[in-house]
């Protein structure tokens, strides 16, 4: 029995950062009134439940003393993210700078 | 004096990963709710209570199939009788006495060494703990004799629990009665309760009676007995089933830990197990059935049993891995009743094809006992010609002497081969069911999967010291996770 815990404020954390990100890009849609295509709402979705299972992976990770294997996780599922998040920010921005 | 860094703290945390989802969804208010929300299907009102509950049944991963024969190929005309325990690669006095007292000898020397020079990981502490985890195992009250444990009579006038240790018939109320599927089920709820990770059972036939120990004998008597004389154990001639129950082992102090405390895991998992087979027995004798057998040595073949009861599949290291439990758990307990019960089927979760690609434990084996072919193969020798092994299976074959003499080295209970196994993680991270199921469906990811497990690190011996560990970081019973 542990009587304070801080694993629920590192997946709390996850949840207001991408609830963050979310607002963050619906507030941006409406500024430039425009709207995503659908893959780019494939690469943002994506991109959010690969973070998910960044986060959980890495604290579970820390959880079970698996050190190495959570920064490992920042690696091979966060390189993804990236990818994904630039692809789609790089087709949003394109067409709202054209706008 | 020694440098010491900061000291790691790994924060323990009763959110599972099903909390963490909820707590996605719906936030942490949500979580509190949903928690709060359990807690009420974990109270049992009574046995009939428990049964119902959605934890009794098995309820195996949906990646994990129920086959008909075990994924090892079995030869059951070749199968032979392994003669006992006095036979098992674990007795040096298979070698010979001079090897035996040589070992011994050597293994005193590195002790005593290892004591007096302080070694990290051997000292007097490490020591005791271990003679602590085999009371029970190697000596104790708890080692039950083939009909039954030993205990007071049942003195039904008695001022507490006066009906112990009675027998409905002592009792005069009629015995238990359920179909074996409910027979099943209650047992597997009090084997949770008792100790048993997971439980399978096998019923006693013309095939699965040569997975029994060389001295038991079935004879037209109406209950078994032992005949130390003889040095055998009588079974009835009626219908039996295996009650096989995985006892969980450590993997705190087996992969977490400095090596003597992997010892302690092993051997604080046989200790359980006694304790288990006991309680187990006094159960079905208060049920109104027959049981035999239930110390670690005297009834059969825990891997064979296991493989038959679908707890595991057979792998490299001649052991079992489970899908659930990994190779963390020591040995499947094994109680032999006439209480009927449903049978349970082998497994198939791709295990045994992992091993072949995977040879993790071999590699890291440090005696090299264990076989690097990448396709197990039928016994080449002649019936007798290794007496620590009884042929029957194709599988791989360690070298018994190899792992014996690095444990008499002044390594006890080396079980290296089970902590790096790619299986044998704890239950936090979601990955580690997602590359399960990989492993089940797509074998030909097998090979990269093996590669990721070294990436990440896993397997590595962490080499913390279990004395410094904050004590509400050690998990209660060195047990970890949910699952076991």
């Amino acid at each position: 029995m542990r009587l304070i815990s801080w694993t629920w404020f590192w997946y709390m954390l996850i949840g207001f950062l991408l609830g963050g990100g979310v607002v963050y890009l619906w507030s941006y849609l409406k500024d430039k009134a425009e709207k995503l295509v659908w893959y780019e709402w494939v690469l943002f979705i994506l991109a959010g439940l690969t973070f998910v299972m960044l986060g959980q992976t890495f604290i579970a990770s820390l959880k079970e003393g698996e050190i190495q294997a959570a920064w490992m996780s920042v690696v091979f599922l966060g390189v993804p993210i990236i990818i994904m998040m630039v692809g789609s920010m790089r087709s949003l921005l394109s067409r709202t700078s054209k706008g | 004096m020694e440098k010491k860094g900061p000291r790691k703290t790994f924060h323990h945390s009763t959110v599972s990963r099903k909390d963490f989802m909820k707590m996605m969804g719906l936030g942490s208010a949500g979580l509190g709710a949903a928690a709060m929300g359990l807690m009420p299907e974990m109270n049992f009102a009574d046995l009939d209570d428990m049964k119902s509950s959605k934890y009794s049944d098995r309820n195996l991963p949906f990646w994990v199939k129920e086959v008909d024969e075990p994924t090892v190929e079995i030869d059951w005309d070749m199968m032979e009788i392994f003669p006992g325990m006095q036979n098992t690669m674990f007795n040096p006095m298979v070698f010979g006495l001079e090897d035996a007292q040589a070992s011994n000898k050597k293994y005193m020397a590195k002790v005593l060494g290892d004591i007096n020079n302080k070694t990290p990981g051997y000292s007097i502490q490490d020591h005791a703990l271990n003679a602590a985890s085999c009371y029970g195992w190697q000596d104790g009250i708890f080692q039950a004799p083939w009909t039954g444990p030993l205990h007071p009579p049942a003195d039904l006038t008695g001022f507490e629990h006066p009906s112990a240790y009675a027998t409905p018939e002592e009792m005069g109320v009629p015995k238990y009665e359920g179909t074996p599927e409910e027979n099943s089920k209650m047992l597997r709820v009090a084997g949770r309760v008792m100790g048993a990770a997971d439980m399978g059972f096998v019923k006693l036939d013309e095939r699965t009676k040569k997975l029994l120990y060389g001295n038991i004998v079935f004879k037209d008597v109406e209950e078994g007995y032992s005949d130390p004389e003889k040095h055998i154990n009588v079974l009835p001639n009626k219908d039996l089933w295996v009650i096989c129950s995985v006892i969980p082992q450590s993997l705190t102090m087996g992969q977490y830990t400095d090596k003597m405390s992997w010892a302690g895991a092993n051997a604080f998992a046989y200790s359980r197990a006694n304790i288990y087979a006991s309680r187990i027995k006094m159960f079905l004798q208060g049920l109104g059935y027959q049981q035999y057998g239930s110390n670690t040595a005297d009834v059969g073949r825990a891997v064979g049993f296991g493989v038959m009861a679908g707890l595991a599949e057979y792998c490299r290291a001649t052991i079992m891995v489970s899908p659930m439990f990994g190779t963390s758990f020591r040995t499947v307990m094994l109680t032999v009743t006439d209480l009927p019960l449903a049978v349970t089927k082998p497994i198939d979760a791709g295990i045994m094809k992992f091993c072949r690609v995977c040879k993790k434990c071999a590699e890291e084996c440090p005696s090299g006992a264990i076989n690097m072919d990448t396709e197990p193969s039928w016994p080449d020798w002649e019936p007798g010609e290794k007496p620590h092994f009884a042929r029957g299976i194709k599988g791989w074959f360690l070298d018994p002497k190899k792992c014996l003499s690095n444990m008499f080295s002044g390594e006890p209970d080396c079980s290296r081969c089970q902590v790096v196994c790619p299986f044998n993680k704890y239950d936090s991270a979601v990955m580690h069911d997602l590359i399960k199921l990989s492993i089940s469906a797509a074998p030909a990811l097998d090979g990269a999967i093996r590669k990721l497990d070294d990436a990440f690190g896993y397997g590595k011996q962490k080499g913390d010291h279990l004395w410094d560990k904050d004590p509400w970081d050690v998990p209660l019973f060195g047990l970890d996770s949910s699952r076991s």
